[in-house]
């Protein structure tokens, strides 16, 4: 039938069962919106900045596991997709962009709103198109989608300029797509889980690293039954929170340089660490040189590129994670290790995460924000200080229940991506965790909150202060605070003018109250906490330190029994500097 | 030629952006590139590829898997030089005086090179060889004056057994 590129993008988002897309209209994009009023099926929520349709998409994927699409016109739209699209790619986030261009003869004449959104998104996304003719339109909006959702999954960018919208073409869309270049990877090659099974059944000391990657490939059942078949004590990576139960006995929390002791320090003790579908990057492994000393390393990875790229391991194993730890299952024998799990015993009664008590700091909002959500809502964080405490605190119950951006670190990302999670799963509980710097870099999206009655609650942590970058301050360049000091509105107000339902706390005694009174509320809230101005996060792997000059918080007093015990050396806070 | 050289050749779907996709993969992941060729291949829509790389064995497997990942890469891999046949092509401008034309035609003759086009001026050598030979020539015909050198980079093919 003949129709044209604009009904074939909407054909295209209804094949692929997207039921929300996030965008901003212009010129070049204007045939395609005007043919959306003809699809009552797929919703656009129009956003107030074209870097939040990204982070919009970018968090219903991570909430859902489905592709996330956002939309933008050409020029300005398009580059300010760019911070989503790097977010997206550093978390291999399932995504699909779609930008407007100039008319296909005035590319390369700088035409108005011309720019070369392909050339500029290269290194940014998995594969980009740019489609001059009609008639591979369908082709490549059915490859996009596979691409961004197969394999190591990603950003593809799909640019296509205003007279391909219009232009008609009776090409059908493909029943299979094969592309010679690509080949996802699929079940593991039998050798090398005979080597993994055997490195696992030989160790005394194993610890398992699972990473996002588990979460990717929805092994989170295979895990689980490896690590308790096996009594492998399992530490996540920041991305990889929620790919194993938290309250688990074997759960030892996220690892990094803000990762809790315990974990941190097995795998310096460690003699076998299993990493599952992480990538071994430096905020996990520090100084990669004293990473894991006394450890070989295996590695289970989709991705050839991943294997060797930081750290060496002495075997792996290639292929899709479900069914690498399917076929690993198959061989592993029951084993205890109990000398180990005493002594990592030893480091979590020695090195607890602590909330200091009878003040207001940040530990005490997200410890609350955990007890009344019990875990069990979406949460999405911003950037910074707040970030780290949440991963440490926020006990998630569920898988893809938590989103925060690891990789690139975008500030600004919190908001928008908890509301792209809340529009993709409307019955669940959604939190954006945010401090006030970050919110300030995408706030305007409240009005998008209230227009699509987005029923978000906004944690806003208000320290003062850009806090991480103050904390390095202190601890790095002697306390000489440059440009960290953050002025904000009167949030109260602000939220008045969006209409916006609004809390503020700065005592412990309302804090519950607050909470519960934001997670009750119907609509869209913004709860600002007014918390303790220079609080530090603790523990630490200073930048370019290895993972065992870990720091322990200065408010940590060791009890007495894990002294006794005879426990690790580990540095306090004021050696940090040295 | 240092012995860190590599030569790595890529099959690659040709589509808007892959010549700039693979080159900016060099750029960005800080891989040395020595030079590239591309070119049309057997099959209508693909194009053959041949990049010299400098780097160790490590930072050779790690490029060949970034590329490998590209979804225009169809294959690549890293030719040794026993089992492949490795060529360039070379255009030297020389402007020899003319007591030195003859003894410039010897060592073209020598070297089994060409010379296309010659003007009473300037003549023009050409030659197709491997890298050290296409060297060993310049050196050779330094003392001619010469005004320019136009070089295609390496291009590889593997040749089995
Ligand atoms: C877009 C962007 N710009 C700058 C940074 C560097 N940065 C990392 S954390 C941080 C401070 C964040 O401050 P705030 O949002 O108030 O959160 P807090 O650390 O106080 O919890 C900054 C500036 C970044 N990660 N992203």
């Amino acid at each position: 039938m003949n129709r044209s590129g604009a009904k074939i993008v909407m054909e295209a988002l209804v094949r692929e069962g997207v039921d929300t897309i996030f965008g901003y209209p212009g010129g070049v994009v204007l045939p395609l919106y005007d043919e959306m009023l003809n699809w009552p099926q797929v919703r656009h929520v129009l956003v107030r900045h074209e870097q939040c349709a990204a982070h919009m998409a970018d968090g219903y994927a991570r909430a859902t596991g489905k592709v996330g699409v956002c939309l933008a016109t050409s020029g300005p739209g398009a580059t300010n997709l760019v911070t989503g699209i790097a977010t997206a790619i550093m978390d291999g986030i399932p995504m699909v962009a779609i930008t407007g261009n100039v008319n296909s003869w005035a590319i390369g004449k700088d035409a108005f709103q011309e720019t070369d959104i392909q050339g500029i998104t290269i290194p940014i996304t998995k594969h980009n198109y740019l489609v001059t003719d009609i008639n591979e339109l369908p082709q490549v909006l059915a490859e996009a989608f596979y691409l961004a959702n197969s394999g190591r999954k990603g950003p593809v960018l799909v640019d296509i300029p205003k007279d391909v919208f219009t232009a008609m073409s009776e090409a059908p869309f493909p029943d299979t797509i094969v592309r010679r270049g690509y080949k996802p990877a699929g079940a593991p090659a039998r050798a090398e889980i005979e080597v993994a099974a055997r490195l696992i059944s030989e160790a005394q000391r194993p610890v398992i690293i699972a990473g996002a990657g588990i979460l990717h490939a929805q092994a989170m059942a295979e895990l689980l039954y490896l690590a308790e078949t096996t009594k492998i004590p399992v530490i996540n990576s920041l991305l990889g929170l929620g790919s194993f139960p938290r309250d688990h006995e074997l759960s030892l929390g996220m690892m990094g340089m803000h990762g809790e002791a315990a974990g941190t320090l097995a795998v310096q003790e460690a003699d076998l660490v299993i990493g599952l579908g992480n990538r071994f990057d430096d905020r996990l492994t520090g100084n990669t040189g004293g990473f894991a000393p006394k450890a070989k390393i295996l590695h289970f990875d989709l991705d050839p590129s991943e294997i060797g790229k930081t750290v060496n391991p002495v075997a792996w194993v290639l292929g899709d994670l479900k069914l690498s730890l399917g076929e690993l299952n198959k061989l592993i024998q029951p084993s205890e290790h109990p000398a180990w799990m005493a002594q990592i015993r030893v480091w979590q009664t020695q090195f607890p995460l602590i909330v200091p008590e009878g003040r207001f700091p940040t530990r005490t909002v997200l410890k609350g924000l955990n007890d009344v959500t019990h875990g069990n809502a979406i949460v999405a964080t911003d950037v910074g200080q707040h970030q780290m405490w949440t991963a440490q605190f926020y006990k998630m119950k569920k898988p893809m229940s938590w989103l925060s951006s690891g990789g690139l670190g975008t500030m600004g990302y919190g908001f928008p991506a908890a509301m792209g999670a809340k529009f993709a799963r409307p019955d669940e509980e959604v939190w954006a965790v945010v401090g006030d710097g970050g919110f300030q870099m995408t706030l305007q999206e409240l009005q998008t909150a209230v227009e699509y009655n987005c029923n978000v609650k906004i944690c806003l942590i208000n320290n003062g202060f850009l806090g991480m970058v103050r904390q390095w301050q202190e601890l790095f360049y002697d306390n000489r605070h440059s440009h960290v000091a953050m002025g904000s509105p009167d949030f109260c107000k602000l939220a008045d003018a969006y209409g916006v339902k609004f809390f503020r706390c700065s005592r412990l005694e309302d804090l519950e109250a607050t909470l519960k009174g934001a997670s009750d509320h119907v609509g869209p809230v913004l709860c600002e906490f007014v918390v303790e101005m220079e609080e530090n996060v603790f523990p630490m792997v200073g930048p370019g330190a290895t993972n065992s000059a870990l720091v322990m918080d200065p408010d940590l007093i060791p009890s007495e029994e894990a002294h006794q015990l005879g426990a690790f050396e580990t540095t306090h806070a004021g050696a940090v500097k040295s | 030629m240092s012995a860190k050289h590599h030569t790595i050749t890529a099959l690659v779907q040709n589509e808007a952006g892959t010549i700039n996709r693979l080159v900016s993969l060099f750029r960005r992941r800080g891989f040395s590139l020595a030079s590239f060729n591309a070119g049309d291949c057997e099959d209508p829509g693909f194009s053959r590829l041949t990049f010299i790389v400098d780097g160790d064995d490590a930072t050779i497997s790690q490029c060949l898997k970034q590329l490998d990942k590209l979804i225009d890469v169809v294959e690549c891999e890293d030719l040794p030089k026993e089992s492949s046949v490795q060529r360039e092509l070379a255009l030297i401008r020389v402007e020899p005086t003319e007591d030195q034309r003859q003894s410039l035609y010897n060592i073209v003759n020598e070297f089994i090179a060409r010379t296309p086009r010659s003007t009473p001026t300037c003549v023009v050598v050409e030659q197709v060889a491997d890298v050290y030979d296409i060297e060993r020539l310049i050196e050779a015909l330094r003392p001619f004056n010469i005004t320019e050198i136009v070089r295609t980079g390496v291009v590889a093919m593997k040749v089995e057994g």
